[in-house]
């Protein structure tokens, strides 16, 4: 045979062989039978001896193609194959992306904190200071220095427990008033918020609980003005409750206050149509407030007639029931996880 | 407190206002109005007489009526079960159509007999069965016999056409237990002209009565003679007034002294002069012994309870309740009229512990007007002639100790605006302080103001502020924000520490709950290890299981793992940051509990809470605080105790001092909380917020790579890794960390022994360690292991 013609015939074996190659295994046989050093193309070179001179040229020629074709075959092959093999594996490989992430789950946090919380950053935002006070209080703070004297009428309205004739437990976080004031020996301007347990000797139910919490304000300064206190409730009431919440006030007494009054908002709820949470009225009342009582004021070492203050107090517990529709007050103290669980801790 | 509309239509021009529009004004001025309810109420009413009465053919107890309805609505036949109704009596019917409180009456056929309305008890028109007698809720209601047949106003017929406002009255305000005050102060929210009633002074006839008070509790006590009472029934208008206020009428007497106080505020007491030993009335507080009281109960007095004694023997259990030798009967003839003060102090003692209280000892525990007795007997006197027409009346006999003259307050225009950030006229301001019942007189900017003796709450210029924009209205105050001359400081660095800490633990997987301060007297004294055992035990507690103020979070927290075990909730992380107080104590603690399973994928990669999660946990703190690990010890268990399991437990400690412990609890506790397993910590966050720290300082990291080697050995199971760890750092300086990556006892392993890898890493800051060094590193730990521990290490 002409070895032109023998070089066509390898290349065209090549190409059915190269039709067969299923996997790495035929690849390799593929190999070995035309590119190893045996090969059928790699052979062919072995022919020129048998070519005419000026053929030789043009054979060499021809056998370089021959075989770079083969090359190119297998390359191909090989890449095809690689291709399979990758997609086969990334196959088996296949997870179900369903299951649970790993990692640990967000703690929860009562929503008692998340009250408390964005009470607390609010008021940080106005520049007031957070001021803690603690449990255990006398007579002379959370009475007396209120202007609740021993025997006073309003004295009926907290039943307070009682560790000994001076000791008590605070029936109110008003008590870190009266703290702030006095040992602030410059007297110099107060602006401080007082968020923290209170305790009252009511049997605990659906809406009562002996232990509570409040989160008391103080502001006093110079020129101080009722209106300077709606202002500071109407500003805490839009970013607790949303810009479109307006308040209303209403005339009360608490003794460390004068005037005093009940702070409504307008319902968050039904937009102050009128719903079962606010007993269709649109309003709720939120909170209790007041000019600082003079008399307080000079008890607490600050001249009325040079000083006047405004404080609030806040039930955490009250507004945290209202705002995610908690029916018991008693579920903040049990904590079920059941409870817990839609409130991420942050 | 009720308010009658009747009452006040009485004394004030209300044509234009409605009880609600009233309601709403006196919400807005502090009286908040709990409810508007009508006496009774009804609409197709009329008032019929019985022309016949049947028994129903089918029934035992139906009767067939043929009832007069007079000329307009002619004669209709009515099925009627009323035991009481008869032929003649006269009757409220509700005639087809009515609406009465519980149901809507429609003509209907009853076993078979036609029946064209219904005829009423007073029940069902929706008045209180407290102010009925057995007969009136049992029966259909009996009309007088004079009873005009055909009226249909029968509401105004019975008196019952009222409405009644029933509001909470404030601690400061005990003046509006008067109905003349309450008066007043709707006057002043309406702006309409009201006087308060002025009694004269009856004739009064000189006559011998002794009044006086031992004790100054009893500073005033005033009482005057009338004789020749005629006791009778009241009439409507009075019985229909006392009832709309909550008071059942008893008779003309009685009923005029309740009249008298519901008015005034002022609580009367009638005494029968002629029961009483001597013409003498003496309040004292030192007697004991029974008191026979009108209630026909005996109570037992103390010594400090006040008592009204005539030549010795006790009348009066002052303020609250008349003794049964002294009280009002229908055979009365002549009384002695008390008003009196008494501390309301000491009313309230007595009063909270006989259990004993009355509308009357109720205004003297709110407080009482000091400075009205004489007006009062004045009152009492016309009252008195009037519905029980006494003629003769004897002098007023006084013990008076107060002192008397109107108190006055100084007060400029510019306090009240500024106090209230309002712009005020001074006309304005006068105006209203007016029609508040003040007597306002001018001086410049300066308003000199005579307080009624009633307002009791006005006591400085504050009240006068106060006064002027409830009676006006809170929508006149702007909203002006304050303008304060202090620097921002937000929070404390202790504060931002504690926010990162609670950050921490819900990254970790832990939540945050809340619970109670106060503990039983037994979960006190658990976990004694941070407290100085000795608590604040409360004087007063309502129960048991609050009893003692907690020095610990852990028994609480605890109760709230042990709450959820019970309720199929069996896995859950909680931690409280809280106070804890005790006598000798003040701190703040961080306390956790890690109960059932640890889940990370779901229940996927489930596994039981160990040690290791609270060492994480604590070690996580102190990472945060900047607390470097060599400035704290984490030692072995040793306070003993039968909370923390002995082996699976450690310490917190800096020298000494005890910062926290956490780990296992000890399996005789765990049985007691009803736990499987349960892994706690505590830690005192006061001391740890408290400890100095350095300032972070960057460092730059080595130029030279550092290279591992990882060591397996088997070693003596005492052995702890810190020990290992410690020991083989010292070797060399070269020697830049040594960590675990492996640990194995059990099968295949011999006993006491374990298995442990660990992997170690040697640097040079200066050059590139070559390796002949590293395996003469090696060598010279491995030899270490050997020689100080016995260790066999696996090539």
């Amino acid at each position: 045979m002409d070895p032109i013609q023998t070089a066509d015939s390898v290349l065209n074996e090549a190409l059915d062989a190269e039709k067969e190659v299923k996997d790495q295994n035929d690849l390799s046989l593929f190999y070995n039978r035309f590119l190893s050093k045996k090969g059928k193309a790699s052979t062919l070179m072995t022919l020129m001896k048998e070519v005419k001179a000026e053929h030789k040229a043009a054979f060499g020629k021809k056998v370089n193609e021959v075989k770079a074709s083969i090359v190119s075959f297998y390359e191909a092959k090989k890449k095809e194959l690689e291709q399979k093999e990758l997609e086969e594996k990334l196959r088996k490989e296949r997870i179900d992306i369903t299951l649970p992430g790993k990692g640990n789950l967000l703690g929860r946090k009562n929503p008692f904190y998340q009250i408390i919380d964005e009470v607390e950053d609010i008021f940080v935002s106005m520049g007031y200071q957070i001021v803690s006070g603690r449990d255990v209080e006398t007579d002379h703070f959370n009475f007396e220095l209120l202007n609740v004297p021993k025997d006073h009428p309003s004295r009926d309205m907290q039943d307070t427990f009682y560790f000994d004739a001076e000791r008590l437990l605070r029936t109110q976080t008003s008590a870190a008033q009266a703290h702030a004031m006095l040992e602030n020996a410059e007297k110099t301007p107060i602006k401080m918020i007082c968020p923290g347990k209170a305790y009252r000797r009511d049997d605990d139910d659906m809406t009562h609980s002996h232990q509570f919490a409040q989160i008391e304000g103080l502001v006093v300064d110079k020129g101080i003005s009722l209106a300077n206190l709606k202002a500071t409730l109407e500003l805490f009431v839009k970013k607790m409750f949303g810009e479109k919440r307006e308040i209303r006030l209403r005339s009360s007494y608490f003794p460390f206050t004068e005037p005093s009054v009940e702070v409504d908002v307008s319902c968050f709820s039904c937009q102050g149509k009128g719903c079962p949470m606010c007993k269709d009225t649109g309003w709720i009342e939120i909170l209790g407030a007041g000019m600082v009582n003079p008399k307080v004021l000079s008890m607490c070492g600050y001249d009325p007639e040079v000083y006047s203050g405004f404080a609030f107090g806040v039930g955490v517990e009250r507004v945290a029931m209202l705002r995610y529709g908690i029916d018991d007050i008693r579920r903040f103290y049990q904590n079920d996880v059941r409870f817990l669980k839609p409130f991420p801790g942050k | 407190m009720k308010i009658s509309w009747k009452y006040l239509q009485s004394v004030l021009p209300l044509e234009n206002f409605t009880p609600e529009q009233v309601a709403d004004k006196l919400t807005f001025a502090g009286a908040e109005v709990e409810g508007i309810a009508r006496m009774a109420s009804g609409d197709h009413l009329v008032i019929g007489k019985i022309l016949s009465c049947v028994n129903h053919p089918d029934s035992d107890h139906l009767h067939i009526l043929q009832v007069d309805e007079g000329s307009e609505y002619g004669v209709h036949q009515i099925v009627c079960g009323a035991p009481n109704a008869r032929v003649g009596l006269k009757v409220i019917v509700a005639r087809e159509g009515a609406n009465l409180p519980k149901v809507k009456i429609e003509r209907s056929t009853i076993r078979g007999v036609e029946s064209d309305g219904m005829c009423c008890s007073l029940l069902e028109l929706g008045v209180d069965a407290k102010y009925l007698s057995e007969a009136q809720t049992s029966g259909i209601e009996e009309l007088p016999e004079d009873a005009p047949v055909g009226e249909s106003d029968v509401l105004g017929y019975l008196g019952l056409d009222d409405v009644i406002i029933d509001f909470d009255i404030l601690p400061n305000r005990p003046d509006l237990y008067a109905l003349e005050n309450i008066a007043q102060e709707v006057a002043c929210l309406l702006n309409l002209p009201y006087k308060k009633k002025e009694y004269e002074s009856p004739e009064r006839l000189e006559d011998e009565l002794l009044v006086s008070s031992k004790t100054p509790k009893c500073p005033q006590f005033d009482a005057m003679r009338a004789t020749g009472l005629e006791i009778a029934p009241s009439p409507k208008e009075l019985s229909s007034l006392l009832e709309a206020e909550g008071i059942r009428s008893i008779d003309s007497a009685v009923d005029v002294g309740n009249l008298v106080m519901l008015l005034t505020g002022q609580p009367l007491n009638l005494y029968d002069a002629d029961k009483l030993p001597s013409q003498e009335l003496i309040v004292v507080d030192d007697y004991e012994g029974d008191f026979l009281a009108m209630d026909g109960k005996t109570y037992r007095l103390e010594k400090g309870d006040l008592v009204v004694t005539s030549a010795g023997v006790p009348v009066c259990l002052a303020g609250i309740m008349t003794a049964d030798c002294a009280r009002v009967d229908s055979s009365t003839k002549n009384v002695l009229v008390e008003s009196a003060n008494f501390a309301y102090a000491s009313i309230r003692h007595t009063s909270n512990r006989l259990g004993l209280s009355s509308d009357s000892s109720m205004r003297f525990c709110k407080g009482i007007n000091p400075d009205q007795a004489s007006r009062v007997e004045d009152a009492a006197a016309f009252y008195l002639a009037k519905y029980c027409h006494v003629k003769s009346f004897g002098s007023i006999h006084s013990y008076d100790t107060l002192a008397h003259g109107r108190k006055e307050i100084r007060v400029s225009l510019s306090y009240i605006n500024s106090r209230l950030g309002t712009s005020f006229s001074l006309d304005q301001v006068a105006s209203v302080l007016s029609s508040d019942g003040l007597e306002v007189k001018e001086e410049g900017e300066t308003l000199i103001l005579g307080i009624p003796s009633c307002r009791i709450d006005i006591e400085g210029k504050a009240d006068i502020s106060e006064e002027v924009i409830r009676i006006l209205g809170y929508s006149y105050v702007p909203s002006t924000l304050p303008f304060t001359s202090l620097s921002c400081q937000g929070y404390t660095p202790e504060q931002k520490k504690e926010k990162e800490i609670r950050s921490f633990f819900f990254g970790e997987g832990v939540s945050e709950v809340l619970t109670y301060t106060l503990v039983s007297k037994k979960s006190a004294s658990c976990f004694p290890y941070l407290t100085d055992k000795d608590p604040y035990v409360l004087a007063n507690p309502m129960t048991d299981e609050r009893e003692v103020v907690r020095e610990s979070l852990l028994p609480s927290l605890l109760e709230a793992a042990s709450y959820n075990v019970a309720r199929q909730n069996k896995d859950g992380a909680f931690f409280e940051i809280s106070d804890v107080d005790g006598k000798k104590l003040t701190s703040r603690r961080l306390s956790f509990v890690l109960f059932g399973n640890k889940e990370e994928q779901g229940l996927l990669s489930s596994r039981p809470y160990d040690f290791y999660d609270a060492k994480g946990l604590v070690q996580g703190v102190l990472d945060l605080l900047l607390i470097q690990p060599n400035r704290v010890q984490i030692k072995p268990w040793s306070l003993g105790g039968e909370e923390m399991h002995p082996g699976k437990s450690a310490e917190l400690t800096m020298g000494k001092t005890l910062l926290g412990y956490f780990g296992e609890l000890h399996p005789t506790c765990l049985k007691k909380l009803g736990l499987k397993s349960a892994v706690v910590g505590e830690i005192d966050l006061a001391a740890l917020l408290a400890m100095k720290t350095s300032q972070i300082k960057a460092e730059a990291p080595s130029k030279y790579p550092s290279v591992s080697r990882d060591l397996a050995f088997l070693i003596d199971e005492n052995v702890s890794f810190e020990q290992i760890q410690r020991e083989i750092k010292k070797a060399d300086k070269l020697i830049e960390s040594v960590e675990i990556f492996d640990l194995y006892q059990g099968a295949n392993i011999l006993f006491g022994k374990k298995s442990m890898a660990i992997s170690l890493t040697f640097l040079d800051k200066e050059r590139t360690l070559k390796d002949e060094e590293i395996k003469s590193l090696m060598n010279k730990v491995i030899a270490l292991l050997k020689q100080r521990f016995g260790a066999e290490v696996r090539q």
